[in-house]
């Protein structure tokens, strides 16, 4: 069981003092059920505020409508009387002891007190601190990690134009090879007609060139030895001028 | 010629290549360079090839009826259309990297929850400076002291303090 007893309630001044804190520290020990108090509320920082350390505020405001602001120190101060006129406490060496210890105790801590609760303080800030931080960092390691989860979610969506892409290819290289049997087809046939062209070309030429050839040969040979002299006879007639 | 023009879908690459995670970068590049080599090949042909002159042929080759017989058997050409024996792979492909991308998507889905959850749990969680012991030891459970591993103080081995 997780008790909180925090020691004087700041929050219950409804009955009176001490004898009230006690009641309410009854109350809450009886509550068994966690469920009654959740959320719980955060615990008191300070504990309840008293006067010269040992006396609760909650007195000094019990007496202040009857008495004033002077009467606990009045009431303090007959019973202290009191006691040692009457000797029911008896001055003896443990008195002095008491006082002088009382005083180095109050004075060392009066002196050193803040100090040693701003280290004890830092200790603890300290271990909170790397909590914190570990938090921290575990939080936006999930945010960021939801973050790259809903990203590649979003790239698988994409996958489509993967598949697009391929059957473009496909068809592209589908469609070229049926345009290069077109062409094929028709520069055979062209290459075809252009050869029969080329052979009549050629063959025409040929019988020119042979006939040309046949022609010269028959009238070449057909100057007579009589024509030839003639023709020398030119010649010479003709370059001896 | 029914299915010769299959059309060619417009493919929105800057879009592509968003999606593309880094790892699969170097295999997109590829298929990027793959197609522009396909799409220049096949730009560079014109779709229908020149028409031959059959009137100039007629009248310059001298074979008779050598001219006719061809145009009529040229004319009278089906020339095959390219048989497509990829698309149905390429379709299964794709029937597959839709099953395993809907797991995929699942099994992110189921991480996207578990993720959410412990945030859930850490927003949710009072402030440290608030917490006790018990408080943090509910929190997170690796804080918890294994009291009975450890009987003794500190309830851990001493080279964990």
């Amino acid at each position: 069981l997780n008790h909180r007893f925090p020691l004087f309630a700041s929050g219950s001044l409804k009955s009176s003092g001490p004898i009230g804190a006690g009641l309410v520290q009854a109350s809450r020990s009886l509550q068994t059920s966690s469920q009654s108090l959740a959320p719980v509320p955060p615990l008191p920082e300070y504990g309840g505020k008293v006067r010269h350390g040992l006396i609760p505020e909650e007195f000094f405001q019990l007496l202040y409508p009857k008495t004033g602001v002077t009467g606990p120190y009045m009431l303090g101060t007959g019973l202290l009387v009191y006691l040692l006129s009457k000797e029911i406490y008896i001055i003896n060496h443990e008195t002095i002891a008491a006082i002088t210890i009382g005083t180095i105790i109050v004075y060392g801590v009066k002196k050193f007190g803040p100090s040693v609760a701003a280290f004890a303080d830092k200790l603890n800030e300290d271990k909170m601190a790397k909590a914190q931080e570990a938090k921290d960092v575990a939080m936006s390691s999930l945010t960021q990690a939801i973050e790259n989860e809903k990203k590649e979610q979003w790239r698988v969506e994409g996958r489509a134009m993967l598949f697009d892409a391929k059957r473009n290819n496909v068809a592209m290289l589908l469609e070229t090879n049926y345009r290069e049997r077109l062409h094929m087809v028709t520069n055979e046939v062209k290459r075809r007609l252009d050869y029969q062209i080329a052979l009549q070309h050629l063959n025409r030429r040929m019988q020119q060139e042979h006939m040309i050839n046949w022609v010269e040969k028959n009238v070449i040979g057909s100057i007579t030895p009589q024509q030839r002299v003639i023709h020398k006879c030119f010649s010479d007639h003709l370059s001896n001028d | 010629m029914a299915g010769r023009r299959a059309a060619l879908k417009a493919i929105d690459w800057l879009a592509f290549a968003e999606r593309v995670p880094p790892n699969q970068r170097g295999m997109f590049n590829a298929l990027k360079t793959r197609t522009d080599a396909i799409s220049a090949k096949l730009a560079s042909l014109p779709e229908t090839p020149a028409a031959i002159d059959w009137s100039y042929y007629r009248s310059a080759v001298a074979k008779a009826g050598m001219v006719d017989e061809f145009e009529k058997k040229f004319k009278a050409l089906q020339i095959p259309e390219p048989v497509d024996t990829q698309t149905s792979n390429i379709n299964a492909q794709e029937a597959e990297a839709n099953k395993s991308a809907v797991a995929y998507i699942e099994a992110s889905k189921a991480r996207v929850a578990t993720y959410e959850q412990e945030l859930e749990k850490f927003k949710n969680m009072i402030p440290f400076d608030q917490m006790t012991i018990d408080d943090l030891n509910e929190a997170f459970p690796e804080t918890k002291l294994d009291k009975v591993k450890y009987p003794y103080w500190p309830h851990k081995p001493i080279a964990n303090l």
